[in-house]
């Protein structure tokens, strides 16, 4: 137990030295902050028997400070929080809230050195985590790209506690412009000293003649001693037209198998001996600058399940800046009545109304082959509008939704979204 | 006491084998940081390449591949949002234009606002779990539930699960 604690520790400390180390040349520095309060309002049978209104308010909240347009030392921040003015029935706990990052880094200039202390996300293969730690990634080299990470994991500090938790990995890649890169990765997770997560992962990313690509993903758990995953994809434009036809592999006792901490509803798949196979087929079309067109096709073989398929068509018109207007039809179907479905999507966004304002539109309806809580069809429509003040430093969003689906006879929602933007350099 | 000490053996041994990647990776680096890359991305795009509001498709100004980079695969076509996990390894040069938090409104350790709800007045993002998600993941799941684990993976992420799926 002391051990996995002393992992965290080491990486927290051999990060603070270098960081004390670093030179600190703070020209340039500046602080920006970015506000967003949120109010949302709809009812709620919070086991009453009757309508209550609920009205949670949310503030999240970014800070940055320091080298922000280039490289040196800086400091990031990013949390939220939430308190239900209204009632305190609907969650949980009245008041909530989350610190997603919150780390110093320093960028150096004249190397591709990346060092960042403090909780932050990591995507390195197969490491993508929140996590307390150090991250470090540096170029070593013209060929060689390496990131090594140790700390302890976020997501598992409310299960019993962070004792025994630990994270470390790391990612190392050859890399060349022109044709592309190889990558490995492994990450070993323990949740209260016992192993979550030691996976192997390997990516790929080639880059051929005619502007094809070719990109791969395969994970091994290193636990359970299996392929887990093999995602490999190919990116070929042909004019205005891109295809991207792809292949996945998927061992549900390998990928889902995470030891005795996989949560529901994943354990129960985990120990299902299902394999999945999904191929498909991505276009997109850019008529023009203003006309976008896609048509997505996927099919899904199981060694348990009989096949699936889906497939689905985009039309987007866009004009001047966020302006657009689109369509989308998708229709999925299972092999059983109750796993197919019709969903149809149209949507707008009018920019530059009235000078900074803007209007939106969305209305989503989906057909179940099989009625779902006895209603076989549902409907979504959301109408927003908002304008920014202040030379874009204050922006106000207005915007109401109604839904009438299987899960809600008929229900209203309104949101009130402030944003507030600070600059200043110091 | 032999006993004791064995276990004090394993217990060190453990930990050095858990340090020592992480020291030794610190160490090269230490090492190598004066050997830097030919190119690395600059820290935010230029602000003076006339970047729009539009999602932008990076081969408008850069070649489809160059000596340094392949820049057409971070074209935002209008899959890009389903599809860019391959590109999100590429960390670099996601952050020329999204901070971390753009990226955590979907990829976060704990949420409760999905990013439809978030930021509703977005349409023009095709972001996930819009209108009737919940109704229609159950079929969604029941077929590929492997993009689920992605995100709902540990108890945090999986707190939205837990009250039905337990």
């Amino acid at each position: 137990m002391k051990s996995r604690h002393s992992t965290a520790r080491v990486a927290l400390l051999a990060g603070l030295a270098l960081v004390a180390g670093i030179p600190a040349t703070l020209t340039a520095a500046e602080i920006r902050l970015q506000s967003d309060t949120l109010v949302r309002g709809m009812a709620r049978d919070t086991g009453t028997g009757k309508n209550q209104t609920v009205a949670p308010g949310y503030e999240y909240l970014q800070i940055d400070a320091g080298q922000l347009n280039e490289k040196g030392v800086s400091f990031h921040s990013y949390g939220w929080g939430r308190f239900d003015f209204a009632d305190d029935q609907f969650f949980e706990d009245r008041s909530e809230g989350e610190l997603l990052y919150g780390y110093l880094q320093y960028a150096d200039p004249a190397t591709g050195l990346d060092l960042r202390v403090g909780r932050q996300n990591i995507v390195a293969g197969v490491g993508n985590d929140a996590i307390d730690g150090l991250q470090l990634s540096s170029d070593l080299g013209p060929w060689f790209v390496v990131s090594a990470y140790g700390g302890q994991p976020v997501g598992y500090d409310a299960s019993a506690g962070r004792t025994g938790d630990s994270i470390y990995g790391g990612r190392l890649g050859v890399h060349q412009g022109q044709y592309g890169e190889v990558g490995a990765s492994y990450k070993m997770l323990d949740n209260n000293d016992i192993t979550v997560e030691k996976t192997l992962g390997l990516d790929l990313a080639l880059f051929l003649p005619a502007d094809i690509s070719f990109y791969g993903f395969s994970s091994r758990n290193l636990e359970s001693k299996g392929w887990a995953e093999h995602s490999y994809e190919l990116r070929i434009p042909v004019a205005a037209v891109n295809f991207r036809p792809y292949f996945g592999q998927y061992d549900y006792a390998h990928y889902f198998g995470t030891g005795v901490n996989t949560v529901n509803p994943f354990r129960a798949l985990a120990i299902s001996g299902e394999k999945l196979r999904v191929v498909g087929l991505d276009t997109t079309v850019k008529v023009s600058d203003a006309v976008d067109l896609g048509v997505k096709l996927k099919g899904n073989d199981y060694d348990q399940m009989n096949a699936s398929r889906y497939a689905s068509g985009f039309a987007a018109w866009h004009a001047a800046d966020l302006t657009t207007v689109g369509v989308e039809i998708g229709y999925m179907k299972g092999d059983l009545d109750r796993q197919k479905y019709l969903l149809t999507r149209v949507f707008g966004y009018l920019d530059g109304v009235a000078g900074p304002g803007f209007i939106s539109g969305d209305l989503v309806w989906a057909r179940y082959d099989q009625p779902i809580y006895g209603r076989d069809n549902s409907l979504f429509v959301s109408l927003g509008t908002g304008r920014t003040f202040l030379e874009k430093a204050l922006e106000l969003k207005l915007s109401g939704d109604y839904s009438r689906d299987p899960y809600f006879n008929s229900d209203v929602r309104g949101l009130l979204a402030v944003t507030y933007r600070y600059d200043h350099k110091l | 006491m032999r006993r004791l000490l064995l276990i004090g053996d394993i217990k060190m041994q453990k930990k050095i084998a858990m340090v020592l990647p992480l020291l030794l990776s610190l160490l090269a680096l230490t090492a190598c940081v004066s050997h830097r890359a030919d190119w690395a991305p600059p820290l935010q795009h230029p602000a003076d390449a006339g970047l729009t509001k539009r999602p932008p498709i990076c081969t408008d100004c850069h070649k489809a591949k160059d000596e340094n980079f392949n820049w057409q695969r971070f074209n935002h076509d209008p899959y890009f949002g389903d599809n860019h996990r391959q590109q999100a390894s590429q960390s670099r040069v996601c952050n020329m234009c999204h901070q971390q938090s753009y990226c955590n409104d979907c990829h976060a350790t704990r949420v409760e606002l999905k990013p439809s709800d978030k930021d509703q007045t977005a349409t023009y993002r095709r972001t996930p779990h819009r209108g009737d998600w919940l109704a229609r993941h159950r079929i969604e799941g029941s077929l590929d539930p492997t993009s689920c684990i992605r995100c709902h993976r540990n108890p945090k992420t999986s707190a939205t699960c837990v009250p039905c799926h337990g």
